[in-house]
This record gives C-alpha cells, sequence and structure tokens, in this order.
C-alpha cells in the first residue's frame, strides 16, 4: 500500500492509502467517482484516459492514466476534464469544440481537450510561426484515438482557439 | 395475438415480468431545462444548423452520460455500494472444456458468486431465439465458438475484483482437455439472387425476386456449402427456378469469352472490429424484496435488450424471477452497428440476478471487448462480369459470396442478403445471379457493423469495374457512368428504388475534380524513389432494415418552449440535434429539451402489434389493420444511418400537427382571418423566419405569442405520433377539427391546452404492401471518392496525399453533424482498407490477447487532414426529405484507395487490408 497525496482540478485530496497495482484510472473513476476521464484500451493507446499534469517548473504534459498506478501520482498536481470550466464558463477550447461539432459521441472528448489545453499553454509561453501550425497541431494530438470523427474538426476547433489569440502564434517567421 | 404496447411487454416476458424502459439523466441535473439543452438556449436557431449539439456541454465537461460512467452511488435509490464482476470466457474451441481453475483467487481475492452453466439450468433461464447457443459452455462441452462466455465471477469488493482481473488476465486459469476439432452447425443463412431483365427497360423482369419471391436452396448433410445447381434433387421448385436462370446467366458469361470481356476474380475480406472506444458495460441490481431487476445500459436497440432480458427471465424459478424490470439507457460511447442486439446485456441481468440486493457492475475491458465483442464479417467472393466490348455495357454478372458469421446467428441472415444484394453497385445489369451463405464458425460472432455487408462486396465490385475499364480500355468514370442505374432502373431484386438516383451527378464532381483531372500528370512528377497514383470509386448504400418505426412526442408550453420525446439512441450521430432542427422547420424555434431512448411516453397512441412485419403476408395485414389501434411494429433499433430518416420522422410530423391544428388556427386569430376568408388555407404560404411566423400582408408573429394563443384558445399544443416504413411509409387518415388531415403516420394522438393526450382514432390507413418485403431496399445513398496516393517504393510506406468525396443525402438535418459523420467515415474506411485486421480463429481475438496497439486504427497521421476534401450536394429539390448516409460515406474510399494503388504500382490487391508490409512485398 502506498499513501496517495494529490491535487486534483485545483482540489487538494487527502491522502489515501491505495494499492501499489492500482492504476491511476480507477482510482479517478472508481475511489472518486470522476467517471469524466474515460477507460479506453488500458493499454496507453488510444489516451482517452489522459489527464494533465502540473509541473512545479510551470510546466504542464498529459499522460495516460489506464497503464499508470495511482501511487506515481504521489504528490502531484493534476487536470481533469471536470475541471475546466471556471464558475460554470466553459474554457475556451470547450467552446470550440462545441461550436465546431468537434466531437460525436463524445467518449474521446476529455483525451482531445486535455491535450489541446496543454498545447494551448505551451503556445502562450512558447509562440510558434504561423505557417506550420497545423502540423504542429496534428503533431500533438497524434496519439489520441477518435473512432467516430476523422479528426478534422477537433484539429480545426484547436487552430481557430489559438488564431483568437495572438499571443499563441507569430504571424511573421523568428529571424534567423 | 394482438397485445398493446404494455400486455407486449408481459406477454414477450411470459411469466408476467413487468418492464419500462427509460433514457437516464444526467447525473445531477435532471431539472427541465438543465440537461440536453443547446446553447444558446431560448434564442433563434435558422432553418439549418445550430449552435452545437443538444448534448455538448455534458461532453465537454466530463458529466456523467455513458453507461461505464454510472455506478450504484449515482443512482437514486439504490444501495450505495458497487459490486463488481468478471465474464470468463473460453480462449479455445476445439478441445472439451473443463472447468476453471481459480487456485490463483485464494483469501480476499476468492469471487463472492461464481455463475456457471449449470447455475443456468438449475433456474431454467432460456435463450432468446436470436442468440440460439449456450450462454455458458457447459463443463464437458467443446465451446461453441471463440470468446464463448464459460462464467461470471462476482466480487463484493471493488480491489478484489481488481486485482483478480490481473490475476486472471492471461486466460491459463479456463482448462481444456480432449482435442475434439470445431463444433459443426448448419450455416446461418443462404440466398439466391436472380434476376433477368426484359427485352426493353420497360418490358417487365423476366425473372426477379420481387416477381418470384426470394429462394433458398436445399441443404445436402454431407457439405457445409448449399448445393447451388439447379440439377440438385434437393431444392424446392421455387428454388429450382431461380436456379435454372442463375445456370443459364453463367453459361451464358463463360460463352461469352470469345466475344466479350469476361473477368473471374475473387476477393476477400478481413473480420474487424467496430472498436468503439467505450468498451461494452452495464450496472444491474436486483432488490429481492421488491423483486425488481433495475439495470443501466448503453446499446443501439433498448427495446430489444429488454425484450431479450425479459425472455431470459421469463421461467426462471423463484427467486430468480424479477416481477419487474426497469431499464435505463445511457448514451452510447460509439455504436457503429456493435451495440445492436448485443448478448452482453443479457450477462449483466444475470450477474444482478446472482447477487441479489446488491448493485453489480458487468463492464469489457479492450481484451474482452475484442474477445466477445460483434465483428464485422469476413467475406469470400468470387465475381464474374461479361461486359459487351463495343457499347462498354455490362450485360451479366454472376458471384458467390461466403461470409465467416463467427459463433452465433445474430444478424447472419441480414447481413448476407444486404451484401448479395449490393452487390452490383451503382449498375443497371439486366442480368444477375448472386448466390450467398452465411456459415457457422468457430470465430468471434459476427453481426451489424457500419457498411452491414455492401462495404464488403461494393468493394470487391468496385476494384473489378476498375480492372475492366483498364482492360477495355474505357476512362474509370465514364465506365461507370455508362453502365449506372437510372431513376427509374431496376435494382437487382426488381423494383426501382422510391428515392432520388443521382449517381450521374456524383460521378460528373468526381470527373471534374482536380485530383482526377490531374492525375497523370502528378503521376509523371512523382519523386525518385516514389510511385503516385490515382483512384476513384462511386458506390451506393441502402438505409432502413424494411421495417423502421419512429415514435414521437412533441409539447409546446404556454411560453413556446418546445419539448420532444423520441425513441431513437443517442450514439454520437446527433439524433437529438436532428430532431431539434427538423421540429424547427415546423415550430419556428430551438427545443428546450430532446429526450432519446423513450419509450413510456408515446403510451396515449394505445398502439397494439401482432406478426412478424417482415414475413406477413397481405391478408393478415389487411386482417389486422382493421383494428385502428394495430401497426405492423411498434418500436425499431437505431442505426446512425436511420437517424435522420426515421428517427426524426415521428417528432416532425407531431410538430407538423401542432402547427396545423395549434399554431396556425391560432395566427388566424391574432390576424383576425376569419375560417371562411381563402386566406385560412394557406398554411403552406407561412414561413418561419429569425423566430417569426410571416405571412405575405400580416405583422409577423413571435412563437411564444402564438402558443400562449394556442393554449388560451384550447387548440392542438401537443402531438404524439407513430410512423412504420416498409421501404414507404404508412399513410393515414385523421379527423381533426372537422377536416380529414392526411399523414405519413399510422398513430396520432393530440393535447389541446393544457390538457391531457387523446387517440385521435384514424379514418383510413394504407400500410406498405407486404409484399415490399421482397425488395433488398427502396431508400438509398450515393457517395464517389477520388484519392491520391503516394508510395515509397523501398518502404511500402503509402501516404494519402489528397482525397475528395461528394455524396447526397437529401435535405441534411444538422449539415455539421453530417460533415463529420462523413469525415470519420471516411478514415473508418482508410483503417479498413490499409490497417485493422484481424485474423480468424485461434491467432483472432477470441483468444483473448488482442488490443489496440496490435490492431491498428487510422489516427490523425494515417489521413491527409487539410486535403481532405468532402462535399455535401445540396437537396435535389428543397423539400426533399432526409437520407441516411452515415453507411455510405465510408465505403468508396476502400475501392478507391486499391485502384489508386493500382494505379501508382501496376498491382491488384484481392484482399484486405493492403498493408505497408504487403506493399513493400509486391514491389520488391
Amino acid at each position: 500500500m502506498t499513501t496517495l497525496g494529490i491535487t486534483i482540478n485545483g482540489q487538494v485530496h487527502a491522502p489515501t492509502d491505495v494499492r501499489d497495482d492500482l492504476s491511476m484510472n480507477d482510482f479517478l473513476r472508481e475511489y472518486l467517482g470522476m467517471t469524466g476521464t474515460k477507460f479506453g484500451c488500458g493499454a496507453a493507446q488510444c489516451l482517452s484516459c489522459a489527464v494533465i499534469v502540473d509541473e512545479p517548473d510551470g510546466s504542464s504534459h498529459t499522460t495516460p492514466t489506464c497503464v499508470l498506478p495511482a501511487a506515481s501520482f504521489h504528490g502531484k498536481t493534476i487536470r481533469t476534464v471536470e475541471g475546466h470550466a471556471r464558475n460554470g464558463e466553459l474554457s475556451p477550447l470547450q467552446k470550440a469544440f462545441i461550436t465546431h461539432f468537434a466531437f460525436q459521441c463524445g467518449y474521446c472528448t476529455a483525451g482531445f481537450l486535455n491535450e489541446g489545453q496543454v498545447f494551448l499553454e505551451r503556445l502562450e509561453k512558447t509562440p510558434v510561426p504561423r505557417m506550420g501550425l497545423e502540423e504542429l497541431i496534428a503533431e500533438a494530438l497524434d496519439g489520441h484515438l477518435c473512432r467516430c470523427t476523422g479528426y478534422v474538426k477537433y484539429h480545426e476547433a484547436v487552430r481557430d482557439v489559438i488564431l483568437a489569440e495572438p499571443k499563441r502564434y507569430l504571424t511573421q517567421e523568428p529571424r534567423g | 395475438m394482438t397485445t398493446s404496447r404494455r400486455e407486449f411487454m408481459k406477454w414477450v416476458s411470459a411469466g408476467g415480468i413487468t418492464l419500462s424502459l427509460s433514457r437516464l439523466a444526467v447525473a445531477g441535473q435532471v431539472a427541465f431545462p438543465a440537461h440536453e439543452t443547446l446553447p444558446g438556449l431560448g434564442k433563434f436557431n435558422p432553418a439549418i444548423g445550430g449552435a452545437g449539439r443538444v448534448d455538448g456541454v455534458a461532453k465537454v465537461t466530463g458529466s456523467k452520460l455513458y453507461a461505464s460512467d454510472f455506478r450504484a452511488s449515482d443512482m437514486p435509490g439504490w444501495p450505495t455500494k458497487t459490486s463488481h464482476a468478471i465474464l470468463v470466457r473460453a480462449p479455445d474451441a476445439t478441445h472439451v472444456y473443463l472447468g476453471m481453475d481459480l487456485a490463483r483467487l485464494g483469501g480476499a481475492l476468492k469471487p463472492t458468486v461464481i455463475v456457471t452453466a449449470d447455475d443456468l439450468a438449475k433456474i431454467n433461464t432460456r435463450v432468446p431465439a436470436f442468440y440460439e447457443g449456450d450462454l455458458f459452455c457447459p463443463v464437458g462441452k467443446t465451446p461453441l465458438y471463440l470468446g464463448q462466455p464459460v462464467a461470471l465471477l462476482i466480487f463484493e469488493q471493488f480491489d478484489a475484483y481488481d486485482r483478480a482481473r490481473i490475476a486472471l488476465r492471461d486466460g491459463t486459469f479456463v482448462k481444456f482437455g480432449e482435442e475434439t476439432g470445431p463444433i459443426e452447425m448448419p450455416n446461418y443463412a443462404a440466398y439466391r439472387f436472380t434476376r433477368v431483365a426484359g427485352a426493353t427497360p420497360d418490358a417487365q423482369d423476366v425473372y426477379s425476386p420481387v416477381l418470384a419471391g426470394w429462394v433458398t436452396p436445399g441443404r445436402v448433410q454431407a457439405s457445409s456449402l448449399p448445393v447451388w445447381s439447379s440439377l440438385a434433387h434437393t431444392n424446392e421448385a421455387v428454388y429450382a427456378k431461380a436456379a435454372i436462370h442463375g445456370d443459364k446467366i453463367r453459361a451464358e458469361i463463360t460463352a461469352s469469352e470469345n466475344s466479350a470481356l469476361v473477368l473471374d476474380r475473387t476477393f476477400d475480406t478481413q473480420s474487424v472490429d467496430p472498436m468503439f472506444l467505450e468498451p461494452e458495460c452495464g450496472l444491474g441490481w436486483y432488490g429481492a424484496k421488491d423483486k425488481a431487476l433495475e439495470l443501466v445500459l448503453g446499446v443501439q436497440s433498448p427495446y430489444e435488450a429488454a425484450d431479450s432480458i425479459a425472455f431470459l427471465l421469463g421461467e426462471a424459478k423463484a427467486p430468480y424471477k424479477p416481477a419487474r424490470i426497469n431499464a435505463q439507457f445511457a448514451y452510447v460511447g460509439g455504436g457503429f452497428g456493435g451495440r445492436d442486439h448485443t448478448p452482453f446485456v443479457l450477462y449483466v441481468a444475470l450477474a444482478a440476478m446472482f447477487f441479489p440486493d446488491r448493485p453489480v457492475r458487468l463492464a469489457h475491458d479492450r481484451y474482452q471487448q475484442f474477445q466477445g465483442g460483434i465483428k464485422r464479417h469476413a467475406i469470400k467472393m468470387r465475381s464474374r462480369m461479361s461486359v459487351d466490348r463495343a457499347s462498354g455495357k455490362i450485360t451479366a454478372f454472376a458471384a458467390d459470396h461466403i461470409l465467416d458469421g463467427g459463433g452465433l446467428a445474430n444478424f447472419s441472415p441480414n447481413v448476407a442478403t444486404c451484401a448479395a444484394t449490393a452487390a452490383i453497385g451503382i449498375y443497371d445489369v439486366p442480368k444477375v445471379d448472386v448466390t450467398t451463405v452465411a456459415q457457422h464458425t468457430r470465430g468471434v460472432t459476427a453481426g451489424s457493423m457500419r457498411g452491414y455487408g455492401s462495404l464488403q462486396t461494393m468493394t470487391a465490385l468496385e476494384v473489378l469495374i476498375d480492372e475492366a475499364a483498364t482492360a477495355l480500355p474505357l476512362d474509370p468514370i465514364d465506365f461507370r457512368r455508362r453502365n449506372a442505374l437510372k431513376q427509374d432502373g431496376r435494382t437487382m431484386t426488381g423494383n426501382p428504388y422510391i428515392v432520388s438516383v443521382r449517381t450521374t451527378e456524383v460521378l460528373d464532381k468526381l470527373e471534374q475534380h482536380p485530383i482526377w483531372k490531374q492525375r497523370d500528370a502528378e503521376k509523371a512528377r512523382a519523386a525518385s524513389g516514389m510511385l503516385v497514383g490515382t483512384g476513384v470509386a462511386c458506390v451506393t448504400k441502402d438505409y432502413g432494415t424494411g421495417g423502421d418505426c419512429s415514435n414521437g412526442r412533441v409539447e409546446l408550453s404556454p411560453d413556446g418552449r418546445i419539448a420532444i420525446y423520441c425513441d431513437h439512441v443517442e450514439m454520437g450521430n446527433g439524433i437529438g440535434t436532428a430532431l431539434a432542427n427538423r421540429v424547427a422547420r415546423h415550430l419556428g424555434g430551438i427545443a428546450d429539451e430532446v429526450a432519446v431512448s423513450q419509450v413510456g411516453v408515446f403510451d396515449a397512441l394505445e398502439l397494439v402489434t401482432s406478426g412478424d412485419c417482415y414475413t406477413m403476408d397481405q391478408k393478415t395485414q389487411d386482417k389486422a389493420e382493421k383494428d385502428t389501434r394495430w401497426v405492423p411494429a411498434i418500436s425499431s433499433a437505431t442505426s446512425a444511418s436511420i437517424g435522420a430518416h426515421v428517427g426524426t420522422h415521428a417528432s416532425a410530423e407531431a410538430a407538423r400537427v401542432i402547427f396545423r391544428f395549434g399554431l396556425w388556427p391560432a395566427a388566424l386569430a391574432l390576424w383576425k382571418i376569419d375560417r371562411r376568408d381563402p386566406r385560412s388555407k394557406d398554411w403552406n404560404k407561412a414561413v418561419w423566419k429569425d423566430g417569426l411566423l410571416t405571412l405575405a400582408g400580416q405583422p409577423s408573429l413571435p412563437l411564444a405569442i402564438l402558443a400562449a394563443t394556442a393554449h388560451a384558445r384550447n387548440l392542438v399544443t401537443g402531438a404524439v405520433a407513430h410512423g412504420f416504413s416498409r421501404w414507404s411509409w404508412s399513410r393515414a387518415r385523421f379527423p381533426i377539427d372537422g377536416q380529414q388531415y392526411r399523414a405519413e403516420i399510422d398513430g396520432l394522438a393530440v393535447r389541446r391546452g393544457a390538457g391531457k393526450f387523446t387517440r385521435i382514432v384514424r379514418s383510413s390507413v394504407l400500410f406498405p404492401p407486404t409484399n415490399n418485403n421482397r425488395m433488398g431496399t427502396a431508400y438509398t445513398s450515393m457517395c464517389g471518392t477520388t484519392v491520391r496516393v503516394e508510395i515509397e517504393k523501398a518502404t511500402g510506406a503509402l501516404r494519402i496525399a489528397k482525397a475528395y468525396s461528394v455524396f447526397e443525402c437529401g435535405q441534411a438535418l444538422v449539415p455539421e453533424v453530417v460533415l463529420g459523420q462523413a469525415q470519420g467515415g471516411f478514415a473508418m474506411g482508410v483503417g479498413y482498407a490499409l490497417l485493422e485486421d484481424l485474423p480468424p480463429f485461434e491467432s483472432g481475438p477470441g483468444n483473448g490477447k488482442w488490443n489496440l496497439g496490435d490492431y491498428l486504427v487510422a489516427r490523425g497521421s494515417d489521413l491527409p487532414l487539410r486535403d481532405m476534401e468532402i462535399e455535401m450536394m445540396p437537396p435535389q429539390t428543397p423539400d426533399e426529405l432526409p437520407k441516411g448516409m452515415a453507411e455510405v460515406v465510408m465505403i468508396p474510399i476502400v475501392p478507391a484507395l486499391l485502384n489508386a494503388i493500382h494505379d501508382a504500382t501496376g498491382k491488384r490487391f484481392a484482399a484486405l487490408p493492403v498493408t505497408q508490409a504487403m506493399l513493400k512485398g509486391a514491389l520488391a
């Protein structure tokens, strides 16, 4: 058993004893009832289970939860799909997913949302040239499987949120 | 036997189990305006399109929506603790099953309850006919198929369950003894479709399935395949007649080899998994005191699921027989056909029954979903085609199909017939003979999946057509145009389509597209070490089943709020949004509430049914319809491809009634137009514009004012409607307000003001004739694709450089959803053509070792995301009804890719998928 202390969506969870082989996905879904994070394959292949990990250095990245033990998240700060909206106000990416009709069944949406959000935040810190933006979006989202949509509208939604905020991209190539 | 809906439920449960079904609300959000509400509530939505899906907010915030999201603690009135079950399946189907060695589950890991075949026998469960076969393989028998369940293990605590499932993952605890080889079983179905056209296109056919009925051959005990020959003495006369025509067609094809182009080719397609992202899951709780079985399920066929569970337990011994079953249906995380008539729900119910008073959750993991979930049929095809070289016309076509149906019959007969009747695609062929047989094998059960047989046979056909065009030689599009079936031409079964046939328009668009026009130049420009090729294909796909039902209820509140209730299921296809938009065309506003997967809210119709709508004869139907409450069927399963056409029909018709007998007379009153004034009949001239009802010369009226007036004057403010389609809708007349109202519905109830719904007794009805059951299909949509590929010679790596798909679907209810489905269909087609493959039998998914990683589906990087152009043709006429399109859009990319690969490499592949390794091998 390991004692797991974790911060999820800004809320500090009291230390909990968990089995060493309990997956993070089951900790979220079975222990906490946070089923917005999905279970798809259990093999880190579809990433419908991905959550955001916020590192102490201010960087963020996504990670699958289905193959990682909950214990490995001890001391970490994570964000899940349930935490994107603030005070009932949807995030720009959530809104864009809706207005672009980005998803159909919606089972992969949490994973795409988390990945897209991390990508947006990365660009806010390190803007990229407008040219080549679509390739970067494609690279960022490529690990995520969707069986319904063909991915196009997810990518367009992410692109349009980026383009709505000039600080996320450079209109001219950086001088070399 | 005639029964009402409620009585019907009692009847099917054959022992007094009362059934109720309902849609599961979003947990914690049940107030009227708070769930399933479009963004921009209260704002008018233009006639087409909206601000998003009705389920949009729930899906981006992680609300509990899917069956796999719910635990007992989420369910009002349930005990709070959830127990968990594992469905153990057999990874072997050639040796005798000896039982389980659960020694590794010691101490706390020991299951609380184990359910086996013996237990089912003791309590006297019954297997619904559709799922015929042992629900659990008994000890001492060889499993009927790989992945056949052998036991349920139920654990009271999650941690015990979780550790046990890890301990059991390798499957070696399921023990087998003596080798017996696979169990032999009869074929699931065998049919022969033969058509000989008359001398001219207008002349009556010499022979066709519509004229003579569908025929099936006799069987010979020693043979695993039917004997198709007309000379076989085991055949009945009705079959022999078809076979004589068919044999003659084949002889003519052979005889034409010297004068005509004759191609004789085989094509094999593989088994694939629907790979919906949410593995199957369900939650059940049996309260022993109340004898009530509560269920949370996620399926495409709610009515059937509850019906089957009621049958399963209908004669069970006490205390295993519930008095009441309350099934609630959640959203599904993808379906693609694989959740239509799934046996999984039976095991959810059994898990609950064998651990009374404790809610039990049964959930597949992905390995189990591969091992036990419904698959697409692998089909072996041989096709022969004769083409007149001078005219470039196909004169005759013959084919033989063998489908691997896997372990249970499921929908194999239906898929086999759909595949066979699709075998000539978009073409007008005067002489056709196609045999089809769906076989039992020890593979995982195959059933419904998007494309439903047509995907396989049209892929084989379009590759054959491409080869024929090359051999003639004719331009591939020109060859297709010469042979395309025209609007009034007859399909293989001998009937014309009753919807628009726009093949020529699709071909014209393909021909004019730069991808196609620039194919030679691009090929010549290929970089060193690369091969470039362009392919084209054009297909048509039926939608509907020939026995489709639509239930809809629409209510208008005094302040103009609209609520819609529908019996079809939301599986990502946007049915809720489509309903809202279709109703908005009649009522001028977007619904505030849309509830899908509903059953009980249509009771005011007092419908009754009897018989089987697919097999009944005309005399039986004529007699039954004298009861004004009778319909051929009450409710049917949902598929994405019929959502627009069928799922929204009844609600649209209900809305039309509210407009005609509620809002329109309210408008007349407000406009002070007397009923004797000729303008009082001008309801067709009034149009909704920005939320206002407008009529020339009159002030525009907002919906809220009209609704208030309709309520105040006790006009019609709500309607419930039922429709039935057997390749055309039922039509009936209903006396309302002194008029005979005609509509394409067969049941109607209305509410006046705030009153109760009252059934309107229909004064006449015209159900589609039972002879329509002889049609293969009468509803169809067209789609064509041209695609350019680049293949690296050294590695065989293929990149889709550009693609263009064009399709027609009548009036698109939610164009954004339609476009999304077309993009998704394209992606699924790419996976089917190039990536996805499940080998048969022991090395396939039934062995329990398959997961993503081994099984490849298309990712974004497999697709030309920014060079994938999809065009949705506008409706042929402004009032053209919506047509199903979710299946057709995945088909043409498959043969178009194979044709492009041939153009690039000169190699024709006759089996799927065409992988990088195969390309590399072919290019070596």
